[in-house]
């Protein structure tokens, strides 16, 4: 009961006021997170990157719909933390390298991992397979084989 | 003492709104933290009770700081100025405590190099604490900018983490040396200093760089005060190394030395202060090079300022101790400041005086004392305690002027240890001045008499046992000792009823009646006082001399860790021989010696002089456990551990590899522990042993090399050595050469280059087994009357011999010799020396390794010509430690 009502307030809400989004973005390190985050807040196209000691936190708005993204370093030393900054959130969004083809195995197994946690139960995953321009890359299918579908 | 301070704070009424926080609703309160959108007075609010739990000594478990600490870093989406520094401030608690802190390492540099001012210094300090060695690359560019950063908080907050992370990273931070050179050129008084101290610390191990960096910063004048104090000091730990490395003593035209007296006539009177204060506290300044500083410090007596007063005052009141001369100059200034209204200064100024006054103005200074020691708090009374007993030392004569003024403070409310230390004081006086004996002993009796403090009683009941029989009237003591039997509580009774045991067993005319007194003790309600009265009765009423001597006037003498040791021991492995008394260590004597005492006084800072002899006893203790951890050999050899003498440098000690012995007797072993040290960082030092010339006699019964033995390691090789059979033979010295081979390693690594290895070997100097080594000290509170009995008695041996000490210029330096060569305890206080006499009589008492007791008489006089001359009589139960006593002094 009290959860309808919420969702009718909610509904309310999104009618007067902006909409809120919280997502977390994690991935291995090198798949281009925090490049993607900078695109889609500024435009800004950088080569030379420094791997994210950490998490990166970006609130980026377009239009009506405000979105905060916790963008969480790859490195294996951060994976463990992945979970703690996923939980309650509205999405995941998951990025893969699709031109690395030898990390593809590790991500399978990472992202398999956290779709198991029981304290993510329920919330929505986007799967990105990014750098698709690179000769070499994995085109969908190919990567919803190698990837996806293994964990299902 | 916390439920005294809740009363406290209830009687206040405000009370304080974190008083009764409980961990656990706060750490659920700080679930908070996860709800968006982010409402920052609350989580503010929520952050500062977990700062505040933390800070009341709150523990935190790991799962619980990382739960936390996680929670936390969701607040940095919230813009929240204050909110953030307070996030700033709790990542900083949780550093040690949370797991994963490095987490928000990226979302800190970003806030360090930002654009808000506010967070950049804070967000330094909070990632400085988060990094560690692993870290710490990923961080440095960051940090190299910050360093130079034009805001000065952000610089300064740089300099001062980089110093916290020296702790653990020093090679690290080393690399960042030309930064923090740049930030040495500040404009900023605060970073100026930093950078000083930072670069210091980073250089202070190498002599010749802090040398260069004192002689560039001396030549031109730093614009911060504050960094010009920190060159004061370093200057002044350069002069200290400077002189104890060249022995040198005029330094005084040094260019060092100059540049501290050009800090006297600085601007700013902190440096000033500091210069002054710097010039006082060197080591073996002549009066002349303290003139100018002096002059400075009166200056500052006539100023408006009390803290300016205050200071001065206290550093001529050191200065007082070592040079009292100098400070007469500032008697005028002094004599003022006595009715300063602050009371802190006033009794500085007035013990400065005591210090440097001459014999007429004590009397005219005790009064003016007088009108104000009510009113000062117990740290500045103990002070003035402390002047009266230097006085008291300098002015025998006016003794009972000042036992008067003590004996009036000891009635005053005061603290235990205000208390302790005049009543220290005044057994001080005691033993310095017979004359003052018969007063001091009663106004401490009537001290006693309503005294709260337990320990200080019982030392006081100890000492009359110890003097009261000695007394012209020892009978007036009795009455108020046995007053405490009947009054005070059973730890106070059990020392009461110990020291009346001492009055019967030394005054035959008394023994009736204490022995009335003990059995009346018989009934006391408490076991302690029952056992040592009946102990105490049953021995008196054998009236065996013998029993009397040893069980009542000498106390027991064993060293009593090491005697449950052994007991334990033999209960757990039975013999079918008795339980062997004398194979226990004796302890190490705890009783402060006179001269020990008359150092405390030139360290009226109290108790540092008076550390070695503790240390000593439970160095003893500690050896045991080391060395039966290391050799468990040691169990099967006859006795225990007997005496383990002070270490003795066998090497320099800046070479290449330091080493140094203690030497442990045991019966009739010797166990040497060499304890070696490598300080070549390109060296892995491997199979160390140290090979002896043995010599005559001496028989090698085990070595234990050190295996491997690494850069900036201490380890032991142990050496086991049969005393020879012939005592003769046992003092002698043994050649002995350092023995390893060497694999040379990569410096910062410590890994060998290669598995090839080279035998090398050190010279070191001859380790010298003297009989020091092999004789403990005994306290004999009663010499004399053994010393006597000895002479009837048929087992003891005597050997008596003539010596001419011709080295010798005086007899203080003669006694003093012997005493250090024999290892023995100086006896019925012979060791001072009336000034002036040209004869005097030592009594030694000690025991030999093996248990075996002996008294030494040595008559010494001295003449212009010949120097001093020693007859030297030596009795002992066993011959032939007669003869090598003898034998050996030549």
């Amino acid at each position: 009961m009290f959860v309808l009502l919420n969702r009718i307030l909610d509904w309310f809400k999104s009618l007067f006021w902006k909409e809120e989004m919280e997502l977390t973005l994690v991935g291995l390190q090198c798949s281009g997170k925090t490049t993607f985050v900078n695109v889609i807040a500024s435009g800004q196209f950088s080569q030379d990157m420094i791997p994210t000691v950490g998490f990166n936190m970006r609130k980026i708005t377009k239009g009506n719909v405000t979105i905060k993204v916790w963008d969480i370093g790859g490195q294996p030393r951060f994976r463990s933390m992945w979970e703690r900054y996923c939980r309650g959130v509205n999405a995941i969004v998951y990025m893969v390298d699709a031109a690395d083809t030898d990390k593809l195995e590790a991500s399978r197994n990472e992202l398999h991992a956290l779709i198991e946690k029981p304290q993510l139960i329920g919330i929505p995953i986007l799967v990105l397979g990014n750098k698709r321009d690179l000769p070499n890359a994995l085109d969908e299918k190919e990567l919803i084989d190698r990837i996806v579908k293994w964990c299902i | 003492m916390a439920f005294k301070r809740d009363k406290k704070e209830e009687e206040e009424g405000t009370g304080n709104p974190f008083q009764n926080l409980d961990k656990t609703a706060v750490l659920q309160e700080a679930r908070t933290f996860n709800d968006t959108p982010v409402n920052p007075k609350k989580c503010t609010h929520i952050l500062t009770k977990i700062l505040y739990l933390i800070n009341q000594g709150e523990q935190l478990g790991t799962q619980e700081a990382t739960d936390a600490f996680f929670a936390m870093t969701k607040l940095f989406q919230s813009k929240d100025v204050i909110l953030r520094r307070m996030v700033y401030l709790g990542i900083k608690e949780l550093s040690n405590i949370a797991e994963d802190v490095i987490i928000v390492t990226s979302s800190l540099t970003k806030d360090m190099t930002g654009k808000e001012d506010l967070y950049r210094a804070a967000a330094i300090r909070a990632l400085c604490s988060i990094t560690d060695t692993t870290m710490i690359q990923a961080i440095e560019r960051y940090m190299k900018q910050a360093i130079v950063d034009r805001n000065s908080a952000v610089s300064s907050a740089a300099v001062v983490s980089i110093f916290h992370m020296t702790k653990h990273s020093p090679d690290l931070v080393k690399r960042w040396v030309n930064e923090v050179q740049e930030a040495l050129n500040s404009e900023n008084v605060m970073v100026q200093y930093h950078a000083l101290g930072l670069l210091y610390h980073i250089r202070k191990s190498d002599q010749l760089a802090v040398t260069k960096l004192v002689a560039k910063l001396t030549k031109f004048t730093m614009k911060s005060p504050y960094a010009t104090c920190m060159l004061i000091r370093i200057v002044c730990k350069l002069i200290e190394d400077q002189n104890a490395a060249s022995g040198d003593t005029n330094w005084s035209n040094s260019p060092l030395f100059d540049y501290l007296e050009t800090c006297l006539r600085h601007k700013s009177e902190t440096v000033v202060y500091e210069a002054a204060h710097a010039i006082v506290n060197l080591r073996r300044t002549s009066a002349r090079e303290l003139a100018p500083a002096v002059s400075v410090l009166q200056l500052f007596c006539s100023s408006p300022k009390p803290v300016l007063r205050f200071a001065a005052v206290r550093t001529l009141n050191k200065v007082a101790i070592t040079h009292p001369s100098a400070v007469t100059a500032c008697n005028l200034d002094l004599e003022n400041m006595i009715s300063d209204s602050n009371r802190s200064i006033a009794t500085l100024a007035i013990t400065t005086l005591l210090k440097t006054g001459s014999e007429s103005s004590v009397d005219r200074l005790m009064k003016q004392i007088a009108t104000f020691v009510s009113e000062i708090s117990d740290e500045f009374k103990i002070v003035v305690v402390e002047a009266i007993r230097a006085l008291c030392l300098k002015f025998p004569r006016k003794h009972a002027v000042l036992m008067n003024f003590l004996s009036a403070m000891l009635r005053d409310e005061g603290g235990l240890e205000y208390k302790a230390s005049i009543a220290d004081t005044i057994i001080t006086i005691i033993e310095e001045n017979p004359e003052a004996k018969e007063t001091g002993l009663a106004h401490l009796c009537e001290f006693i008499e309503d005294c709260e403090h337990t320990s200080l009683a019982v030392r006081i009941l100890h000492l009359l046992g110890k003097e009261g029989p000695r007394a012209k009237q020892p009978s007036k003591y009795i009455r108020f000792i046995y007053n405490r039997v009947i009054l005070e509580n059973a730890t106070v009774r059990a020392a009461a009823v110990t020291a009346m045991a001492q009055f019967g067993a030394l005054c035959p005319q008394l023994l009736d009646n204490v022995q009335v007194l003990l059995a009346r003790c018989q009934m006391d309600g408490d076991d302690e006082v029952r056992d040592r009265a009946t102990y105490y009765h049953s021995i008196l009423a054998s009236q065996n001399k013998q029993l009397i001597q040893d069980y009542i006037i000498e106390p027991l003498m064993v060293s009593i860790p090491s005697l449950e040791r052994a007991l334990h021991a033999y209960n757990l492995h039975p013999s079918p021989t008795p339980f062997d008394m004398s194979s226990i260590p004796l302890s190490t004597i705890t009783t402060s010696d006179p001269t020990e005492m008359a150092d405390r006084l030139r360290t009226p800072s109290g108790g540092v002089a008076s550390e070695p002899t503790a240390q000593a006893t439970a160095r003893v203790e500690s050896y045991y456990e080391k060395l039966s951890a290391a050799l468990p050999e040691i169990a099967n050899l006859p006795g225990t551990l007997f005496k383990s003498a002070a270490p003795v440098m066998l090497t320099e000690s800046e070479t290449e590899y330091v080493v140094r012995c203690i030497k442990h007797s045991f019966q009739s072993h010797l166990i040497l522990q060499l304890e070696v040290s490598n300080t070549l960082s390109d060296q892995l030092l491997e199979n160390v042993t140290v090979q002896l010339e043995i010599p005559e006699g001496y028989e090698l019964i085990k070595e234990t090399p050190i295996p491997r033995l690494a850069y900036n390691e201490t380890q032991s090789v142990y050496i086991i050595l049969q005393y020879p059979p012939s005592l003769a033979d046992s003092v002698t010295s043994v050649g002995a050469v350092l023995k390893f081979s060497v694999k040379d390693c990569d410096p910062t690594t410590g890994q060998p280059d290669s598995d090839e290895g080279y035998d090398d070997e050190y010279m070191l100097e001859d380790l010298e087994i003297s009989l020091s080594d092999q004789m403990a000290k005994v306290n004999k509170p009663n010499f004399l009357a053994l010393w006597e009995e000895a002479e009837t008695d048929e087992s003891m041996n005597e050997m008596e011999d003539t010596f001419c000490l011709s080295k010798m210029e005086s007899i203080q330096e003669a006694v003093a010799s012997i005493v250090n060569f024999l290892g023995m305890q100086p006896a019925e206080r012979s060791d001072k020396i009336v000034a002036g006499k040209s004869s005097h009589t030592l009594y030694l008492a000690g025991v030999f390794r093996g248990g075996i007791d002996v008294l030494v008489r040595s008559k010494l006089a001295v003449s212009a010509d010949t120097g001093v001359t020693m007859q030297l009589t030596v009795r002992s139960t066993s011959e032939d430690v007669c003869e090598l006593i003898t034998s050996t002094i030549g």
